[in-house]
Parts: structure tokens; C-alpha cells; sequence
């Protein structure tokens, strides 16, 4: 029989129970289970024994008495030692605190700039339950119609057969002349379902909050609109006149709601309800299931999901189309609303999409930031430990555990961090404006108590992971070995290196793509886009009030548009006056498919031009000719394509064939236009036709899709230079041919340069962290520069007695960081290789990356650093030896 | 009474060290407590109680011999400092005082 109690038991305890109270707990128990052993069976007294262990596992017998003080005791003490110490080396806390500022500061706006992006959509309450409906008809692998944009009857039919749908709300938007008769404006006007503001979070400033658009003459607008419009005046029930068609309709002010927040995707001034609909659509639009023309949104009851609408989908639309398409051919799917402003994977509906992948990057390079302003602390702080040897030895003499020297050099470190924070926060709010000019981000700073906490939370991590390694080193020497005066420092400094090494990595890695960002946009600027852009002003036309068909709408347009080209033509800086459905800088440019009578599926781009418009951009032609204006044939039935479009269409092309179709119509083709790229750099150069009027193409075409608005614009070249004087010009002549309407006019290059806005914007922020960062490693550069200088300057002086020049004493000097430099700057160079090529992926036409730039980074980035440290290395190697020597320690 | 004010159990483990003088040591105070009241606390308890009274100061304790049923450990003996029986006193006097007071109603059928 077993008389002990079990083994393991009595391990448990031992393990767990504080050593100054074991032998009494241990002693008590063994004397009960002696006691239980004598009176019971031995199982009983086991299971006591054991019961009574677990019983003890207790927080006051756990703790060690000496644990009772928490490591991170932040007593005043301590932040007055670190005070007195920060003060004493004010060289390194200036260093220090600059860094680490410098890195919060960016980090502040940075990381605001991401927030925002990230926070798109998400201040609306039921955020979760919101979805974005989707169609998506897939008919072969070439014919894939996918869009945000619905046909307006998935309103009713969402609501008619999903009772998962609490509400279901359709947006549309269309452009509308707006204002009284002699001061029109043309405005987006969105038409949306009555509910929206149910299901939304729009603010209603004025008016009947919960039903802000009660009928059809009502119009919602947003408060600066109401000062646009009305200024200081109570816009509560005045009315505000829209031409929509030949018509002209009076709404009436029915709420003021606030203007909609920066992150949200749905953003409009003036809203007016679908309830006139059927003033807006044809009867056959409202019923059709080919034609898209507007957002659909649902809500999803608390108690439902959306799988279970998924699932059912596909029944209910065969039910409609069954005969017209195959099961699996109309999709309708549903996107969360939070996931519309970062998903480039679904198309584009009326807002405006960001690129997650420059969201992401930018919140990489804050943290890159944050961590070379971290390592700066580190090293500088490690670098440090040189001369604080005595000062723990004696600490450590006089009773100190690791635990409170740990807990003193974290004070330190928290202390600057602190510091640094102030300074930050101050930097932060003093370059906010200059940071939104240079990036074109509207970041504002709000400090929230959320982001107050956050900064407070960063600055406890910044503390903590700056300060815990030179911690740890410090305040574990060993004091013998401090006393002895050996120093034991080759693995810190195999660490100092590597921290050095890093830093180095990252900036050279920020410095490079800083370059190649910015020779893919040179590259992008320099490549010949096909046509001549230069000096081009767009104004885009009106269409006479009695357009009805795309035909009256293009066609009438460029008509009416002669007035004004006629009064143009009289000024002598005004050259090659042209008209089109389309101009360069504008993406969404029409597209027309059908399918031919062999059952191939063709689709092109497709641009309506006057027969000027080639001479405005210099568009060349590889065959044939352009179009002759005095020829009315060309003006009916010739169409030019582009060299893409020929080699699409894969025959050699004659001259005065027609395109592939089952009913070409009257079409002939008489030339072909060299390849030009009408659609940014991202992509490549699309089959295009070009045409002088619609008819001769459109009897033959299944499916248009018009991204850009077809309305045509004039184009001219201007030779002047006074840019105030071809304002003065068109506003004169626009007066006279468009009396009481707005006039817009555009510089095609500006349009141009706006499709690589986000390209532009990465570029300047990559630059801005480049040259941060490179401060901040630089900083830390000249602190440890100081330090490892004065550390040795007894060697240098016995050197420099022995007979060493000064030269070979700097070298030997710069040396010791010359190659951490040098081999930060090699790792870096397959990591941004392979980091730039993904980029690089984003566009159709991307430049070599080349040896040239890692180069050139290495150099700028070394010979910084080096002209940096020279100052002070030179410094030192130049004193006098017996100063030096002198110095007594 | 101010200052100290201790608990039900606290005050049963704090007059058992008082009356076992010398032998107060965890287990003894256990039986004690068992023996002379309902309350039959484990030992675990009575040490957690031990280390609270004497962080409040108002016993000693010290490390005192062994005996074999113990494996060779000693034990910690525990006795009351000047405090510890002040409150004792206190308790004792509030007890009393407010007991007196009992109206003499509810001891009729007792005779005085």
C-alpha cells in the first residue's frame, strides 16, 4: 500500500506554491493525510491530499512576495531619474525625440489617410445589413455583361419575392439642367426611392426627418446646396425648377439634409423620388431585364441573411426568363455596402472605387516609418549602454533587481516616447495642411477619444519596443564583469549591426520605389499615346432641349454645336476646331457588341466624330483616308477603324468592306487609324470604330454601354498663351450660342493626368516617407556616430601617437558603418524588385525596371548617411591625442 | 470600531491562535475551529485566512519545530500580537454591550 501522497501532486505544488511558504503548506498537508491514513482508507486520504493541493492553487500562495511589485512600477522616482538622465544627454534626446516624432507625425497622417479609406460606408448603422445588388449575364467566355448597375425593375422584384428584404431601395442619378431661365446649372440629380432615408444614415437637417420626400414634386438638398442656391434664405418650400426632356418641372424644398460625409460612397446634392419614374424611363425601360440604368440597395431583415436569397435567386428570375436565357446565364448577387469603396473586383457603379492595394501599401510604409523611428531609440539606446556600465554596476551593487532597472529604462523610454508624442502630435497638426495639398487626400485630424486612446496605446507600444531590448541588455550585465571594466558587448553589437542593417533595408527599399514609381509616370508621359493632346480645350455641348433618341442626342448635338464652332473660327489662336462623342482623359468610352450571323460574338469601342476632330489631335492614318468633310457619303455610311480593330477582325481588311456582322447596315470602312491609347496606360489599346453618324452602325448592334456620357464636345487647339483670354473668348461666344446655360471647358492634358491621379498621389507619399525615413535612419546615424566615436577616443589617440594619419583613422571610423550600410542596401534590392513588379502589373505598358535605380538609391541613400557621419568622425580622428588621453575613464 | 474590522471566520481563526498559545499552527487551529463550532473549515482556508491576519498585523507568526507525521517540515506557529487582541477585546465589548441592551422581555420564562 501506497503511504505517501501521490508523487505528482506534490510536484504541482511544489512547482506553483511560493518557496517561502511551501514548507509550512506542504508540513500541514502531510500531516493531515498521515492523519486521514491512520483513520480511512488510503484512497480517501490520496484524494484529500490531492483535493486540498488544488484548493491551495491560490493567487496569495502563487505570488512571490517579491513579484507583489508589478514590473512596470512607473513610481515618480523613476520619471525623475529618467528626466535627470534624458536631460544630462540632451544630444541623444534631441536625436531621439526627433526621430521618434518625426515617425509619429507621419504615422498621424498617414494612417488618418488609410482610416479614411477604410472607414468608407461604415458610419451608417446597419452597415451589416446592407447590400448592393448585381447583375451578372454570362453568356461565353467573351460575353460577360457584369455590372453594379441594375435595370429598375429588380425593385419591385426584390420586394415582391424576398421576404428577407426589409426594405429595397433604388438609386439612379441622371444629369439635369437645374435653376431658373437665365442661370442654369447642370447638375447630377439623384432619383431615389422614397424609404432611402429609412435605411441610410443621411442626417435631415430641416424638414420631416422621417419622411423627407412625401410625393413626387418633392426635392431633398443638401445644406450647401441650399447656400448655393437660396444662400442665407430658408430653403424650406421654395422651389427650384429642373428641365427634364422639353419639359420644365418646379420641386419643392421638402428637406435639407446635411452634406454627405467624405467616406461615403453614395454622395449627391439633390435627390428627388422614384416616384416619377415613369416620367424618367420609357414604360419598356421600366420592364426591361437587358437594360441597366440604376443602383439597387437592400436591406436584410435582422432575422435573415442573405444566403438564403442567394440560394432562391435563380428560381425566381427563370420564372420571368425562362426561353430567353439558360439557368446560370442572369446572375444577380449581392455586395455588402462596406465592401463597395475597396473592391475593384466588382464594377464601378455610380461612386467612384479606391484601390485597396495603395491602402495597404500606405499603411505598410506608416508602419516601416514607425519601425525605423523604433530602431533608431534601439540602437541609440544600446549604443548607450557603453557609458552606463558604472552607473548599473553600482545600481545593481546597492541591491537593484533586473526587474526594477527594466522597469527604470522603460520609464526612460516611455518618458520620450511621451515627448515624442507632444512633438508628433503638434507636427502632425502644423504639416496637415501641406500633407493634403501634396497628396490631394482630404485627411482631416479629428481627435476623437478613440484616436486619443490609440495615440496613448501606440505610445505605450513605441515605448515598450524601442525600449525593451536595450533594456533587457542593460539591466542584465552581470556586475562582476562591469566592475572588472571587461565589457562582454560582441553580441550587442552583432545586434546594433543588424538594427543598422534594417533601417538601412527600409529606406533604401522607399527610396527605390520612390524611383521607379516615378519612371513608370515619366515612362507613361513620355510614350507616344497615338495623337497629339497638347493645348486641346474640351467644351462639352448641350443637346437641344428635343433630343429624344441617342441619334437626336449625338447627331442634333454636334448640329447645334456648329453655332458655336462658327463664332470660334473668327480668332486666329483658336486652330483645328473638331467635335466627338468622346474625349482623351475621360475613361468609359462607348462600346457596342452584337453577335454576327455565324454566331461570333465582336465588340468595339466606338466614338462619333465631325470629320475636324482627327486634324485637333493629329491622329494619323495607317491606310486609307480620313474622313472628307465635304463628302456627305462619308458623313452617312464611312466608318475609320483603328489597327487594333483590323487585327481583331483578323481578315486584311479592304478598303470598302463593311465590319462582320449578320446586317451590316450601309457601312464602309475607308481607312484605318494608327493606334492610338484612348483609355489610360492600364490597359491596351481596345478595337475601335469611328463614325460620323450612328445609323449606319446601330442597325446592326445587340448591346451599348456608354460609361462616359456620349454627349459630344467640341475640341480645339489654342495657340495663345494668355489663359485668361481664351476664358474670356468662350465665355463670350458660349453666351451667344447657349444663352442661360452653364459653361464647362477642360484642358484635355488635366483629364489626362487624372487617370493616374492615385499613381501621382502614391508617388508623392512614397517620396514623402522615402525622405522621412531616410531622416530619421540619419538621425540615428549621427547619434551612433557620436557614440562609437567617443567610445574609442582613447584609441584613436594612442593610434594617432603610433602614427596614424587622420585620413586612415576616418576610414577606419567609417568603416565600421560603411559596410551595415552597403549590405541594408543589397538584401533591399530583390525585396523591392519583387514588390515593384507586382505593381508594375497594374499597368498594360510598364517600364524596365533596370539595374539603374537600385543603383542610384544605394548611392543617394550611402552617401547620405556617410556625408552625415563625416562631420563628426572627421572631428574625432582630427583632436589632438593628448586631449584624449587625458580624459580620464 | 475603527480601524480593523475582520470577518466571521477571521475571528474564529484569530481566537483559536489566541487560546492555543504556542501550538497555533494551521492544523491545530483547524480541529480547534471544528471542535468548537459548526464551522468545519479545510485547511487551506484557515492558511489563506492566517496570511491575511497577519498581513493586517494582527498575528505573528514564526517557523517552529517538526514532527515526523510532518515528512521533517516544520510548521509556523502563530500567535496574537497586541493588536490582534484588541480587536478581540473589541469585538468582545461590542458583543456584550449591545447584548445587554437586549430588552429584558424576551427573557421572561428564563428567571435572573
Amino acid at each position: 500500500m501506497n503511504q505517501q501522497p501521490p508523487k505528482w501532486a506534490n510536484r504541482f505544488l511544489e512547482w506553483f506554491c511560493n518557496p517561502e511558504l511551501l514548507e509550512e503548506i506542504q508540513g500541514d498537508l502531510y500531516e493531515i493525510f498521515d492523519e486521514k491514513l491512520r483513520t480511512g482508507p488510503s484512497w480517501k486520504a490520496r484524494w484529500t491530499y490531492i483535493f486540498l493541493v488544488v484548493r491551495s492553487f491560490r493567487y496569495s500562495v502563487i505570488a512571490r512576495k517579491r513579484n507583489r511589485k508589478p514590473l512596470f512600477i512607473m513610481t515618480g522616482k523613476n520619471f525623475k531619474i529618467a528626466f535627470r538622465i534624458l536631460w544630462k544627454d540632451k544630444f541623444n534626446t534631441v536625436l531621439n525625440i526627433l526621430g521618434l516624432s518625426i515617425g509619429i507625425a507621419s504615422f498621424f497622417l498617414m494612417g488618418n489617410y488609410v482610416l479614411k479609406e477604410l472607414s468608407y460606408d461604415h458610419f451608417h448603422t446597419r452597415k451589416d445589413k446592407i447590400y448592393r445588388v448585381w447583375l451578372k449575364e454570362v453568356y461565353n467566355e467573351d460575353k460577360v455583361f457584369f455590372n453594379s448597375v441594375t435595370p429598375p425593375r429588380f425593385e419591385r422584384l426584390l420586394e415582391e419575392h424576398f421576404s428577407e428584404f426589409d426594405e429595397v431601395i433604388q438609386v439612379n442619378r441622371n444629369s439635369y439642367l437645374v435653376g431658373e431661365a437665365d442661370e442654369r446649372y447642370n447638375e447630377s440629380v439623384y432619383i431615389i426611392s422614397p424609404e432611402f432615408f429609412d435605411v441610410f444614415d443621411f442626417k435631415i437637417l430641416s424638414g420631416d426627418p422621417k419622411n423627407p420626400l412625401p410625393d413626387r414634386n418633392s426635392i431633398t438638398i443638401s445644406s450647401s446646396y441650399a447656400i448655393k442656391y437660396f444662400g442665407e434664405d430658408n430653403p424650406l418650400g421654395r422651389l427650384i425648377e429642373v428641365q427634364m426632356g422639353e419639359e420644365i418641372r418646379e420641386f419643392k424644398v421638402s428637406s435639407v439634409m446635411a452634406d454627405p460625409p467624405e467616406n461615403s460612397s453614395i454622395s449627391f446634392d439633390l435627390a428627388i423620388s422614384n416616384e416619377n419614374n415613369n416620367v424618367i424611363f420609357s414604360q419598356g425601360a421600366m420592364e426591361a431585364w437587358f437594360s441597366v440604368s440604376s443602383e439597387t440597395y437592400v436591406l436584410v431583415g435582422d432575422n435573415s441573411s442573405i444566403a438564403t436569397v442567394e440560394s432562391g435567386i435563380q428560381d425566381v428570375v427563370m420564372g420571368y426568363l425562362e426561353g430567353r436565357v439558360e439557368r446560370g446565364q442572369y446572375n444577380i448577387g449581392f455586395q455588402p455596402l462596406t465592401d463597395i469603396h475597396l473592391n475593384p473586383g466588382i464594377p464601378l457603379g455610380f461612386a467612384p472605387v479606391g484601390n485597396p492595394d495603395y491602402v495597404y501599401i500606405l499603411g505598410f510604409i506608416c508602419v516601416l516609418i514607425i519601425a525605423v523611428a523604433c530602431i533608431n531609440y534601439t540602437t541609440l539606446a544600446v549604443g548607450r549602454s557603453l557609458k552606463r556600465y558604472k552607473e548599473i554596476g553600482i545600481r545593481k551593487i546597492m541591491g537593484a533587481h533586473q526587474r526594477s532597472l527594466i522597469s527604470q529604462y522603460l520609464t526612460e523610454s516611455i518618458a520620450v516616447t511621451f515627448l515624442a508624442l507632444i512633438v508628433g502630435v503638434i507636427l502632425a497638426v502644423v504639416l496637415l495642411p501641406y500633407f493634403n495639398q501634396l497628396t490631394g487626400a482630404n485627411v482631416t485630424l479629428a481627435f476623437s477619444p478613440t484616436q486619443v486612446l490609440m495615440a496613448f496605446i501606440l505610445m505605450g507600444v513605441m515605448g515598450i519596443a524601442a525600449g525593451f531590448y536595450p533594456a533587457v541588455i542593460l539591466s542584465g550585465q552581470k556586475v562582476t564583469s562591469i566592475l572588472q571594466g571587461g565589457s562582454g558587448r560582441s553580441g550587442k553589437n552583432n545586434f546594433r549591426r543588424g538594427m543598422v542593417v534594417f533601417q538601412f533595408l527600409i529606406t533604401v527599399f522607399l527610396v527605390s520605389s520612390t524611383l521607379i514609381v516615378k519612371k513608370q509616370l515619366n515612362y507613361m508621359q513620355s510614350l507616344d499615346l497615338g495623337f497629339d493632346h497638347n493645348a486641346v480645350i474640351s467644351v462639352p455641348l448641350y443637346p437641344p432641349p428635343e433630343a429624344r433618341s441617342l441619334t437626336d442626342f449625338v447627331e442634333g448635338t454636334m448640329e447645334k454645336g456648329q453655332i458655336l464652332k462658327e463664332r470660334l473660327t473668327q480668332y486666329p489662336d483658336i486652330e483645328s476646331i473638331g467635335m466627338g462623342s468622346h474625349v482623351f482623359g475621360t475613361p468609359g468610352w462607348g462600346n457596342i457588341s452584337y453577335t454576327d450571323d455565324n454566331g461570333a460574338y465582336w465588340s468595339y469601342n466606338i466614338l462619333f466624330v465631325d470629320p475636324y476632330y482627327f486634324e485637333t489631335f493629329g491622329i494619323e492614318m495607317t491606310e486609307g483616308v480620313a474622313f472628307d468633310p465635304e463628302s456627305g457619303l462619308d458623313k452617312r455610311q464611312s466608318i475609320i477603324i483603328n489597327e487594333s480593330a483590323a487585327r481583331y477582325i483578323g481578315y486584311d481588311i479592304a478598303i470598302g468592306e463593311s465590319l462582320p456582322g449578320y446586317n451590316p447596315g450601309e457601312h464602309a470602312i475607308i481607312g484605318v487609324a494608327k493606334d492610338f491609347n484612348f483609355e489610360s496606360l492600364h490597359s491596351e489599346i481596345r478595337p475601335l470604330v469611328i463614325s460620323q453618324s450612328l445609323g449606319n452602325i446601330y442597325s446592326m448592334v445587340a448591346d451599348h454601354d456608354y460609361g462616359d456620357s456620349p454627349s459630344p464636345k467640341l475640341v480645339f487647339r489654342y495657340t495663345g498663351n494668355q489663359l485668361s483670354s481664351i476664358k474670356d473668348i468662350l465665355d463670350r461666344e458660349w453666351a451667344a450660342a447657349y444663352p442661360g446655360e452653364e459653361l464647362n471647358f477642360e484642358f484635355v492634358e488635366e483629364n489626362m493626368n487624372f487617370q493616374y491621379e492615385s499613381e501621382v498621389r502614391l508617388n508623392k507619399l512614397v517620396t514623402v516617407a522615402g525622405i522621412l525615413s531616410m531622416i530619421i535612419a540619419c538621425l540615428g546615424l549621427i547619434g551612433l556616430a557620436v557614440l562609437v566615436t567617443n567610445s574609442r577616443t582613447k584609441e584613436i589617440g594612442i593610434r594617432k601617437i603610433v602614427g596614424a594619419s587622420v585620413s586612415s583613422i576616418f576610414g577606419m571610423l567609417v568603416n565600421s558603418f560603411a559596410i551595415q550600410l552597403v549590405i541594408g542596401a543589397i538584401i533591399s534590392i530583390p525585396f523591392t524588385y519583387w514588390l515593384m513588379n507586382n505593381w508594375l502589373e497594374n499597368f498594360a505598358y510598364q517600364v524596365n525596371i533596370g539595374p539603374v535605380v537600385f543603383i542610384v538609391s544605394c548611392l543617394i541613400s550611402v552617401a547620405v548617411a556617410l556625408l552625415v557621419i563625416t562631420f563628426h568622425t572627421l572631428r574625432a580622428a582630427r583632436n589632438n591625442p593628448v586631449d584624449a588621453l587625458r580624459i580620464d575613464g | 470600531m475603527k480601524g480593523t474590522h475582520i470577518g466571521d471566520l477571521e475571528e474564529l481563526v484569530l481566537l483559536s491562535v489566541g487560546s492555543l498559545y504556542r501550538e497555533a499552527y494551521a492544523v491545530n487551529i483547524m480541529k480547534v475551529i471544528k471542535e468548537n463550532s459548526r464551522r468545519s473549515p479545510d485547511v487551506t482556508s484557515v492558511h489563506s485566512v492566517l496570511r491575511r491576519l497577519e498581513k493586517k498585523g494582527l498575528v505573528n507568526s514564526e517557523m517552529g519545530g517538526s514532527s515526523a507525521e510532518r515528512g521533517g517540515r516544520r510548521k509556523r506557529l502563530f500567535t496574537l500580537t497586541t493588536a490582534g487582541r484588541a480587536v478581540l477585546d473589541d469585538i468582545n465589548a461590542t458583543r456584550t454591550a449591545l447584548y445587554s441592551k437586549l430588552p429584558k422581555l424576551t427573557m421572561q420564562g428564563i428567571s435572573i
